[in-house]
């Protein structure tokens, strides 16, 4: 967005990350109206499906759905569907399953009286039924939501701006981003302060990056980062950033997951969503989906 | 004496230093535009800070787990025609290695309504460890902006964690139960 004079930008701690919303094209006080209604939605992704929280639908689940069937929120619901599709299509390769694997590198919080589970299981052992119920038949599943939450939560957050007549808008939560209208954005470079490896104008479309140049850390002697592997529990670390440009942020957000394990096999499975990748390796490497510049010359 | 001297030369050296290091710094709100988003009925907002005493730095460091690190608080209580709508407080954590500015609206019995980011900075230079030089860059507002790249910018890439962000939070509400309630 340009500088434009009615421009609004603000920004909250929300998922995890500084999820910031910017609007033009209406008075002040109107800008800041469909922003708090935008907030708004994004702190109800929050509340349904934070990790740390005890009363969201995720640690409800986490808790009791292996005893019995436990009913969500629709817009839980919503997100567990499409986690498992991405989950189905790609093999395993996107799984919310490996919670315990984060909570043992100190990513995400351990409960005091509650041990991680002996082993880690997979996508498959979650079953949703009916009614927005959800049903585990394991007791070692406990999920996160972190891989594509904040894709979604962005996506509510610009219909919302949308309904509210705004006439431009960005909402940007931690990298996975959607644009109202047009909006230039860039890749930021993963050797920190670098040049953008891409700068582009979105056109109502979205664009994820996944990459560990703040999260990477040391955990008993071996590099790890959030960015794992499902299939042989092992951190990833051949690409340093991805980043995904797709219709929704949803679909950004759990492509670049893909494509983060993936590399280029990853390109055909992103054709089927109109989406198009930008991967830079750890030796700073360029590498393009086939669609990606023609995508991006518009 | 020596060194007291030493410290104070050393200190404007290391400020170019941090106008030579690439970062990235955003204003959202002011102080004044984040109290009328808070708390868009009041009429008034009295700047009521506080300084803690030794004592209330230990007890808020118990309840809340969190370093104090500034022995004081910029607090405004909003008021609508005398009433008391909510306490406004300003407060600052470091992020990776500068300060981020944020904004608390409390209710009177000390619920959070709001939270709003006033400036947020990242710096790229690894270097940056020594926390009393940090300090200094703390609680600056848009009046003393840091040399750094402050162009508006979209960026889409990994963001720094907003977690010291939420532990500043409860500090500051343990710092409501005890110098405010």
């Amino acid at each position: 967005m340009s500088s434009a004079s009615s421009e609004v930008r603000r920004a909250r701690p929300l998922l995890g990350t500084f999820v910031e919303i910017g609007a033009r094209g209406l008075a002040h006080d109107r800008l800041h109206g469909a922003i708090d209604r935008a907030f708004a939605a994004i702190e109800r992704v929050h509340r349904l499906m934070s990790f740390h929280d005890p009363a969201s639908d995720v640690s409800r689940l986490n808790r009791l759905a292996a005893r019995r069937a436990v009913a969500v929120h629709p817009w839980t619901s919503e997100v567990l569907r499409q986690a498992q599709h991405f989950a189905a299509i790609s093999d395993g390769d996107f799984d919310i399953s490996v919670a315990p694997l984060l909570q043992k590198w100190g990513y995400l919080p351990r409960e005091k009286n509650r041990p991680l589970p002996r082993r880690i299981s997979d996508y498959r052992k979650i079953e949703l039924l009916d009614r927005d119920r959800v049903r585990f038949h394991d007791s070692c599943v406990s999920i996160d939501l972190g891989g594509i939450a904040k894709g979604f939560a962005v996506d509510q957050a610009v219909r919302i701006l949308e309904a509210e007549n705004v006439v431009a808008g960005l909402v940007n939560a931690g990298g996975d981003l959607r644009a109202l209208g047009s909006c230039a954005v860039e890749i930021r470079n993963p050797a920190l302060g670098g040049p953008s490896p891409a700068k582009l104008a979105l056109e109502n479309d979205a664009l994820a990056t996944s990459a560990h140049y703040f999260a990477r850390k040391r955990w008993r002697g071996r590099n790890v980062t959030p960015l794992v592997s499902p299939r042989d529990r092992a951190a990833c670390f051949r690409y340093a950033s991805v980043s995904v440009r797709a219709p929704s942020c949803l679909h950004a957000d759990a492509l670049a997951k893909i494509a983060m394990l993936r590399g280029p096999r990853a390109f055909p499975l992103l054709e089927k969503f109109a989406a198009h990748a930008l991967l830079v390796t750890s030796a700073g490497e360029v590498v393009c989906s086939p669609g990606w510049h023609e995508k991006t010359r518009n | 004496m020596l060194t007291n001297d030493r410290l104070h030369w050393l200190t404007p050296a290391a400020l170019v230093m941090l106008s030579a290091t690439p970062g990235y710094a955003v204003e959202y709100l002011s102080i004044e535009q984040a109290q009328r988003l808070c708390f868009p009925k009041a009429d008034q907002f009295a700047a009521s800070h506080i300084q803690f005493t030794p004592a209330q730095i230990k007890a808020i460091e118990a309840a809340s787990g969190q370093k104090v690190l500034v022995r004081g608080e910029q607090v405004w209580k909003a008021t609508q025609g005398g009433r008391l709508q909510g306490f406004f407080i300003v407060d600052y954590v470091i992020g990776k290695h500068l300060a981020i500015d944020y904004a608390v609206a409390l209710s009177p019995d000390g619920a959070v309504r709001q939270i709003e980011i006033l400036q947020y900075r990242e710096s790229y230079g690894g270097e940056i460890r020594n926390a009393d030089w940090r300090k200094q860059f703390a609680g600056k507002t848009a009046r003393s902006p840091l040399a750094l790249n402050s162009d508006i910018r979209n960026i889409s890439g990994a963001t720094l964690s907003c977690r010291h962000v939420t532990e500043g939070v409860k500090r500051v509400l343990a710092t409501y139960e005890l110098c405010l309630k």
